[in-house]
């Protein structure tokens, strides 16, 4: 995959002053309900030592991962890393086992708790505006953003233009843009003036894809289960001859003393 | 008509009876209440715990309690040690048994479980949970054709039940490679976690684990299930037959504690041993309780050989077992999204299974347990009864034959 000419959006914490537009932009543009939601902006709050106070937000997206850990685990597929960018849904195939909530290590999916079997509960998640993007347009948070704080771009762009920003500022950046490696690089990239824990973005993902290890002990599947039927049937074949040797001739004789009987009467 | 003969063996409506039909009434209203108003209504799952005691009880727990079926049908049917026969129908009853209860119990758990069957329709071939799918529905088949002889003798057809009889070698085949397969898989769901799941537990060869286990868990819990039904109907128990079954646990689980501890000092994580506060203690208690004291007590052939140490000892494997599912599939989760300011709906890091979540999962149980005894007493479960009985008399049917064609 690694698709390099894929979208992607870039978030500036330094720039998010907090004002939630996104939020309702998202709500409005993909009919979420009032008490759901597809973006969560937190305020951080004030971080640091008087009199070198820091004021931080982040807002929450889908990651839109490159190897998404979703669309790995979902045991129907419902999950789609389309060529440019976007992480998509099928909700016609989702059985809700709710494995892609569990596998995401950002902790995006969110399910329907509310819903019995006639509404039936889907998942939900941002979606990159896939619907717009087909359109020519930007996602609507972006799209709302006053600050520019979201952007929306070609990733490779979006990851150059980040470094000239750290570069620019060196003083008032982290210097990483976090999402340009993390889980096999992600396509919602973030720049941040506090440690990235800080921001609630988890640490310690590393590089390779965590889905890496799941996929090649899936892979193995069949050639495992060939061997290892071969390796038991013989076992069994090998068994049964040892065992039934001693037996054997006994049971020849008598056999043969039977059908003599048989014979006499 | 022998069938009505059979059958007018009466059931009576004893306490315990009672108990477990009050039990499955209950779980069955709550499992109503789940599929009219959504899977919140019943439990306090939330999108930050969206596996938790349905997912470590129902299925991770189920699972491996299950696996008392292949490991005997292995030991029987592959390795021929014929003086094991009688453990057999009991065990392969527990496992199916088990199976049906691990798919009712995801029915529920199931979002939409109406669409049950996208698994073998939609295939994802990358993932774990497909894996399992196919090889839970292929197994719970598998154990069924197992079992069908003993239905067919309950029900009077030798003929049947004896041509099924031949036929088993395959099946038992399929079945032990279909167990291998998703009792590792079980660990192999979690190895996406790598990043959640906390270092006490998280390895490359948590599959390799969850087998080696599941085989111990197997010969555990078919102590402890003769030991109790012994008890419960009355019957003997054959303790030289679980003795020796008991003497192979140790080890088994001095394998496994091998590789967990090899595993971790490869990795350098020997340090959490002491370090992690609440994971420590929960790591220590699973190992203890599930491995240590089992050795201790199974490696003693007092103790294996008297009715209480193997009841006593089995339950040490099984509860140990348990705990070491819960661990790996729920306590040891670092469950993230701790979003500072956020409201009710999108914060909920806290969790305790509810009444109501809980009471489907003891209602599954009821159901087992109470189909179980019905099995012991309507079907020839136990070797006394079908040994000498219907296999005499299937073989004579040919001589039978013979002597009337002379
Ligand atoms: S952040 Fe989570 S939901 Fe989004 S693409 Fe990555 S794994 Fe999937
Ligand atoms: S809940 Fe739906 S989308 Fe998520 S893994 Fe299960 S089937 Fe796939």
């Amino acid at each position: 995959m690694a698709n390099k000419n894929q979208y992607a959006m870039l978030f500036d914490a330094t720039r998010c002053i907090d004002c939630r537009a996104c939020m309702v932009a998202c709500s409005v543009e993909n009919n979420i309900p009032m008490d759901k939601t597809r973006i969560w902006v937190s305020g951080i709050g004030v971080s640091g030592q008087y009199p070198n106070l820091t004021r931080s937000t982040m807002v929450y997206h889908c990651m839109h991962c490159l190897e998404p850990d979703c669309a790995s685990a979902c045991p129907v597929g419902a999950w789609t890393k389309r060529e440019d960018g976007p992480v998509v849904y099928n909700s016609e195939v989702c059985i809700g086992c709710r494995y892609c909530m569990n596998a995401c290590p950002f902790g995006v999916p969110k399910f329907d708790w509310d819903k019995g079997i006639v509404e039936g509960p889907l998942i939900d998640k941002c979606s990159m505006c896939a619907h717009r993007i087909d359109d020519g347009l930007e996602p609507a948070c972006v799209a709302t953003c006053p600050t520019d704080a979201l952007v929306f771009g070609d990733r490779e762009e979006l990851i150059a233009e980040a470094h000239g920003r750290i570069a620019a500022h060196p003083d008032r950046y982290v210097n990483h843009v976090y999402g340009e490696t993390e889980n096999g690089g992600t396509s919602y990239l973030v720049l941040s003036h506090v440690p990235f824990k800080d921001l609630g973005l988890p640490e310690g993902i590393g590089d390779e894809p965590l889905n890496t290890l799941s996929e090649q002990y899936v892979g193995n599947t069949i050639p495992v289960a060939l061997t290892w039927a071969t390796v038991l049937g013989a076992v069994t074949a090998g068994v049964h001859t040892y065992k039934h040797k001693n037996h054997k001739a006994e049971s020849l004789v008598k056999e043969t003393a039977e059908a003599a009987e048989e014979e006499i009467q | 008509m022998k069938l009505k003969i059979r059958l007018s063996e009466k059931l009576h409506l004893t306490p315990g009876i009672t108990i477990m039909l009050i039990l499955i009434a209950w779980g069955l209203f709550v499992a109503m209440v789940r599929y009219a108003n959504g899977i919140g209504a019943v439990s306090n799952l939330n999108d930050t715990y969206s596996w938790a005691f349905w997912i470590s009880f129902d299925l991770f727990c189920g699972v491996a309690l299950g696996s008392g079926a292949f490991t005997m049908a292995a030991i029987i049917h592959i390795f021929e040690i014929e003086r094991f026969k009688p453990l057999l129908r009991p065990a392969i009853l527990t496992g199916f048994l088990g199976y049906v209860m691990v798919i009712v119990a995801l029915l529920v758990d199931l979002g939409r479980p109406e669409r049950i069957w996208h698994m073998i329709v939609y295939q994802n071939h990358h993932s774990v949970l497909f894996e399992i799918g196919i090889c839970v529905m292929t197994y719970t088949t598998v154990l069924a054709i197992e079992f069908a002889p003993v239905l067919f003798e309950g029900l009077r057809l030798p003929k049947i039940a004896h041509m099924l009889h031949r036929i088993v070698i395959p099946f038992v085949i399929l079945g032990v490679v279909l167990s291998t397969l998703h009792q590792s898989s079980l660990g192999g769901l979690l190895l996406i976690q790598r990043s959640t799941l906390h270092p006490l537990w998280w390895t490359p060869i948590l599959p390799l684990l969850f087998f080696i286990s599941a085989i111990v868990v197997g010969l555990g819990m078919v102590i402890l299930e003769s030991s109790l039904s012994s008890r419960a109907l009355h019957r003997g128990l054959e303790i030289s037959l679980l003795s020796e079954l008991a003497s192979y646990i140790p080890y088994g689980l001095g394998i496994y504690l091998l590789l967990k501890f090899a595993d971790l000092a490869y990795f350098g994580d020997l340090h959490y041993l002491f370090s992690s506060g609440m994971m420590s203690v929960l790591f220590w208690l699973e190992i203890i309780v599930g491995a240590v004291v089992p050795i201790i007590m199974f490696s003693q052939a007092k103790i294996r050989n008297s009715a209480n140490g193997l009841l006593i000892g089995s339950l040490f494997v099984v509860v140990g077992l348990m705990i070491n599912r819960f661990n790996v599939s729920w306590f040891a989760v670092e469950h993230i999204r701790n979003l500072p300011l956020a409201p009710d709906f999108m914060t909920q890091t806290s969790y305790f299974p509810s009444f109501m979540e809980v009471s489907i999962s003891v209602g599954i149980v009821a159901a087992g347990v109470l189909a179980f005894t019905l099995a012991a007493k309507y079907l020839p479960l136990f070797e006394e009864e079908e040994e000498t009985a219907v296999h005499e008399k299937t073989s004579a049917l040919p001589r039978i034959q013979v002597q009337s064609g002379d």
